[in-house]
């Protein structure tokens, strides 16, 4: 596996507005509610006027505590969820359903248990209509881009859990998308392995130039990844505060930069 | 591996020393013979049972090859019809939910008390039989594929949604695979019921079969007779439900939680 510090760092944009990107919005999120019938009756509101916009090949991720809605959003953004009202837009393009150009990598044990690795990333291309040939020789490719080509033939359940959120990296993949939705892929892996597929995860960025929406609970891996952290609230999901993240990549965790900014997002957390 | 060994010749000598136990208590008049037959007179009634047979002329093999084949026909015929119909049911909630209080309700009526019934419709010949066996592991097999295909996990479904999966196709690519570990705990679970009714639905009519076996040795207070078909039948339904296993692992390399849902 290749390391993060062989791989030239992308400058940070020049400050941009809090809330919105410099770059010209790629993901439009507009007045966006979400509201579920709650079990007793009524209804549960899960998602509260949500604005944001996302620029072309940004790093953004969704905090917040439990019931803040981010997966929700995310499922929206992704199109497996519909929005209650409001706008949301890839690009030009109303989102009304996924294959708009949307990978998405989901919480552990999303892979497919009857298919192997080669199997459940190629499931990617069923839509694609690629020759057999064709469709292996890419599965093949994007195997070697996780660095698992040697793990082909393996079930997930002979995978350890940070080779099945390869795979599963992989899979969003297949049909290149040009955003990537994360739904905190790397919450269930121990420390080590989520350091590790975290640098991972920003070589690929790097090299095929996607967009990402990260969802996570932990403020460490945001800062570590993100162009932008969008803190939500809970109960309804609201966005309560934007920070830029300026620091370039690699981060430390022990620069004085990357602390700050811990504190400032935990005390707005805990507020 | 001698560990193993050791664990094995240890619990042989248990087995051992209980049946001497036995044997002896028996022989020295602890036990009566009728209540408890002794190991010794089991082996010779499996003797018996094997050569002569009883009643004289059906021997234990024609029994158990009898009872095989009226289980296998109830049970074939049950899963034809409940593997479609449960793939249906769970394909549409709205089925599932009028039908749900029916197949509990039906699950639940123990298959045995239908006997005077089936008796009256289908007389008290073969056919009789393997319809009380069918009914048993029909309602069994049916929850089971139901709920296979009903509780697969939300995940799994929204990836392969996600790559633009929907009806038709999302249940062939992804639900019924999904479902597939728990179709076949449903198909072990039914062979097992199918074992359960046998001896009830042999009971009439018969003098063939292992549940016919038992109920005539009954008559003559051939306690022996009763235990080698009660170990029969055992064994029986022991060495299909490990030869299912076997298939289920060959056919399914890739399901992990087998184990969990073997029993």
């Amino acid at each position: 596996m290749s390391r993060a510090g062989n791989v030239s760092m992308r400058e940070p944009d020049a400050t941009p507005q809090a809330g919105r990107s410099a770059r010209p919005p790629f993901i439009r999120i507009e007045a966006v509610h979400k509201v579920f019938a709650a079990r007793q009756g009524g209804e549960l509101k899960v998602l509260d006027s949500i604005d944001l916009d996302i620029a072309e090949n940004e790093f953004v991720s969704l905090i917040g505590r439990s019931g803040c809605g981010k997966t929700t959003l995310l499922n929206i953004i992704a199109g497996l969820d519909a929005a209650t009202s409001g706008r949301i837009a890839i690009g030009d393009r109303p989102v009304t359903g996924p294959g708009q150009g949307q990978g998405v990598v989901f919480q552990q044990h999303a892979l497919f248990p009857w298919l192997t690795a080669l199997g459940n990333v190629s499931f990617g291309f069923r839509k694609a209509g690629l020759p057999r040939e064709e469709r292996r020789e890419r599965t093949l490719e994007l195997l070697r881009l996780v660095g698992l080509e040697a793990a082909a033939n393996k079930y997930p359940r002979e995978m350890s859990g940070g080779m099945q959120q390869r795979v599963s990296i992989a899979r969003a993949l297949a049909l290149d998308p040009q955003i990537l939705l994360m739904d905190e892929p790397f919450g269930a892996l121990d420390e080590l392995t989520r350091i590790e597929l975290q640098q991972e995860l920003l070589r690929i960025w790097q090299a095929r130039r996607k967009t990402v929406v990260f969802v996570t609970h932990s403020i460490d891996e945001a800062l570590t990844l993100s162009d932008r952290i969008v803190l939500l609230a809970p109960n309804p999901g609201r966005i309560q505060r934007i920070f830029e993240v300026p620091m370039p990549r690699p981060r430390s965790r022990t620069e004085p930069a990357f602390n700050a900014l811990y504190d400032e997002i935990w005390s707005e957390l805990s507020s | 591996m001698s560990a193993r060994l050791a664990r094995a010749a240890s619990s042989l000598a248990v087995i051992a020393v209980l049946l001497a136990a036995w044997e002896l208590a028996v022989g020295y008049g602890l036990l009566k013979a009728y209540q408890f037959p002794p190991p010794s007179k089991i082996a010779r009634g499996f003797a018996e049972l094997s050569l002569t047979g009883f009643p004289t002329g059906v021997s234990l093999w024609a029994h158990t090859g009898v009872t095989i084949w009226r289980v296998l026909q109830g049970y074939v015929a049950a899963i034809l019809l409940a593997v479609p119909l449960g793939l249906l049911i769970g394909a549409l909630p709205v089925l599932d939910k009028l039908s749900a209080p029916l197949i509990v309700f039906c699950r639940s009526v123990a298959t045995l008390s239908l006997l005077p019934l089936v008796i009256v419709w289908f007389g008290a010949g073969e056919l009789t039989k393997v319809v009380l066996i069918g009914y048993g592991c029909f309602w069994t097999m049916l929850s089971n594929v139901i709920a296979g295909v009903r509780y697969v996990d939300p995940v799994l479904v929204r990836a392969a949604r996600s790559f633009g999966l929907q009806g038709p196709e999302l249940y062939r690519e992804v639900v019924l695979p999904a479902a597939l570990p728990r179709i076949f705990a449903g198909a072990r679970m039914a062979l097992g019921v199918g074992f359960m009714v046998i001896v009830g639905a042999e009971m009439i009519g018969t003098i063939q079969g292992l549940g016919a076996l038992i109920m005539e040795a009954r008559t003559f207070y051939r306690s022996e007779i009763t235990i080698v078909g009660m170990l029969v039948i055992g064994l029986l339904g022991f060495l299909i439900s490990s030869g299912l296993a076997g298939l289920e692992r060959l056919l399914m390399p890739w399901a992990s939680n087998l184990d969990q849902v073997r029993r």
